[in-house]
């Protein structure tokens, strides 16, 4: 929902940030990108590690990207490869990490790099929402 | 290039008549010797429901056997003549390597009370001809260690189609589309069928295997469930599959434990590749009489030492409590049993094959029953 939000709709588009979505599930890019959509994000979509690099090294993106919700276990570049990646190359564009499996070590160690949180699946819109957001205000800052 | 073959060259240790001793009371152990061979042996039979374990004893109150007790609430001595005492101790396992203890055991030990001396492998060994039920707990107990490894997969299997049940059925509280309404739920349905066959899989494989059960069973279609479990196990990203399946591929055995061998060298092959990725091949053959099963990886291959050792029970290059040691043990008993041979092939960082040979349950070219 984005009634919160309304003060950064411009001329009646929602333009609450664009968000990378990395999973290697279509299904999870699907709703994921379902759930943001109708808080107003611009989703797009890269299915492993290695497509995600790809994507933030292309064109605009390096610029206009704000965040990238990553998962871990991934063929090609996995998640942990993928968020150091992003962590020493992009330090401005916020990560969240979102996982089918809870690991408290690794989650100490993404949010020790600065991961802005580390989601377990199944995850409310809610919480999920409330993560992106903060990693959007998180890169506003940056921008600044 | 290092190449073994073992032959079935012995009958199955267990199971066979004349030892068969139905016991209504579980058989009362004690353990001398805490070392890495009474460790292995305290941590296989505790989770045996047959035997009991009366104590551990060694001289050293550090030793890793007497702490792995202790975490284990079995009770621990120093005290050699304590332990052998106890009243009900029907079996002494004495894995000390102190050539002394057995003499001592013999002339102290309780009339009524076995001895059997010796490394840990040969105990064992000498254990399964004692306790006829042994075999079939030894195979189940290494079956549910190895479950523990799935839980990785199986909440990655589960979590991502309950975030899209989640995340659909959140969205169908606001949705006016009727028609979006309808796919969405059909998508729920599917995720929760997908999600239930999961459950339904590992079930079936975690159950103790069926006691009566020489059938006919198709290989293929057990490779193909066994690469289904496997992939609990371990991770399959970056790994490409080859079949090459030979339709009528046939043997006679046990279905639950053929399944058992295939998840546990499909597993195995996707461990050697686990860091760089490869290829697994999956092979069924029918030769003069013979049904082939190849798998092989280009992983990173066993070393040539290695080989003679790793269908020994408690033989593991994983670290302590990542294996029991006991897989490729397992898998070489029941190969005996199905009157089978296994072969193994293996170069440093090249990859191994392992094969598989079988009587065909079948004359060539028919079918089988599904």
């Amino acid at each position: 929902m984005n009634e919160f939000k309304s003060g950064f709709f411009v001329g009646g588009e929602a333009c609450e940030g664009r968000v990378l979505v990395v999973d290697d599930e279509p299904d999870i890019r699907k709703v994921v990108k379902m759930t943001l959509e109708k808080s107003g994000y611009e989703v797009i979509e890269a299915e492993n590690g290695e497509k995600a690099i790809d994507v933030i090294n292309s064109g605009e993106n390096r610029l206009l990207l704000d965040v990238v919700i990553c998962d871990i276990r991934m063929p090609k570049i996995n998640g942990a490869e993928a968020v150091a990646y992003f962590r020493s190359n992009y330090p401005r564009v916020p990560l969240v990490v979102l996982t089918g499996f809870p690991d408290p070590d690794m989650a100490t160690s993404f949010l020790r790099q600065g991961v802005v949180d580390y989601l377990v699946k199944p995850v409310q819109g809610e919480t999920l929402r409330s993560a992106v957001a903060r990693a959007v205000e998180q890169r506003e800052l940056a921008r600044l | 290039m290092v190449k073994v073959v073992l032959l079935c060259n012995r009958a199955t240790v267990s199971l066979q008549g004349d030892r068969l001793m139905e016991r209504s009371d579980p058989t009362k152990v004690a353990i001398l010797g805490g070392g890495r061979g009474g460790r292995a042996l305290l941590d296989l039979l505790h989770q045996i429901p047959s035997i009991e374990i009366v104590g551990i004893a060694d001289s050293d109150p550090a030793a890793p056997g007497l702490q792995r007790a202790r975490e284990l609430k079995v009770p621990v001595t120093t005290n050699v003549p304590d332990l052998i005492s106890d009243h009900g101790v029907g079996l002494l396992l004495d894995v000390t390597g102190d050539p002394e203890m057995e003499a001592y055991l013999h002339a102290h030990k309780l009339p009524t009370a076995e001895i059997l001396s010796g490394s840990a492998s040969r105990l064992l060994w000498k254990l399964i001809q004692h306790e006829s039920k042994l075999e079939a707990e030894l195979l189940h107990s290494e079956k549910l260690a190895g479950i523990g490894s799935f839980a990785a997969g199986i909440a990655h299997d589960i979590n991502n189609p309950l975030q899209l049940i989640l995340g659909l059925a959140e969205n169908l509280t606001v949705e006016r589309d009727l028609a979006a309404v309808h796919e969405q739920a059909r998508d729920i349905i599917e995720a929760v069928k997908q999600t239930s066959a999961i459950c339904r899989d590992l079930t079936r494989y975690s159950r103790r295997a069926s006691p009566h059960g020489n059938v006919m069973v198709s290989v293929n279609g057990k490779l193909d469930e066994a690469l289904k479990i496997a992939r609990y196990a371990s991770s399959f990203h970056d790994i490409e599959m080859i079949k090459h399946y030979q339709s009528g591929a046939a043997v006679t055995g046990n279905p639950d434990e053929l399944l058992h061998v295939l998840v546990n060298l499909i597993t195995n092959a996707v461990h050697a590749m686990e860091r760089r990725g490869g290829t697994l091949t999956l092979e069924t053959t029918l030769l003069d009489g013979q049904v082939g099963v190849r798998i092989s990886d280009t992983g990173c291959g066993i070393a040539p030492d290695n080989i003679p050792e790793i269908f020994e029970p408690f033989f593991t290059t994983k670290a302590p409590g990542k294996g029991t040691g006991l897989g490729l043990y397992n898998v070489k008993t029941i190969i005996n049993k199905m009157h089978g041979t296994i072969a193994v092939d293996s170069q440093i960082d090249k990859g191994t094959t392992v094969t598989l040979t079988f009587p065909n349950a079948e004359p060539v070219g028919q079918g089988w029953p599904s």
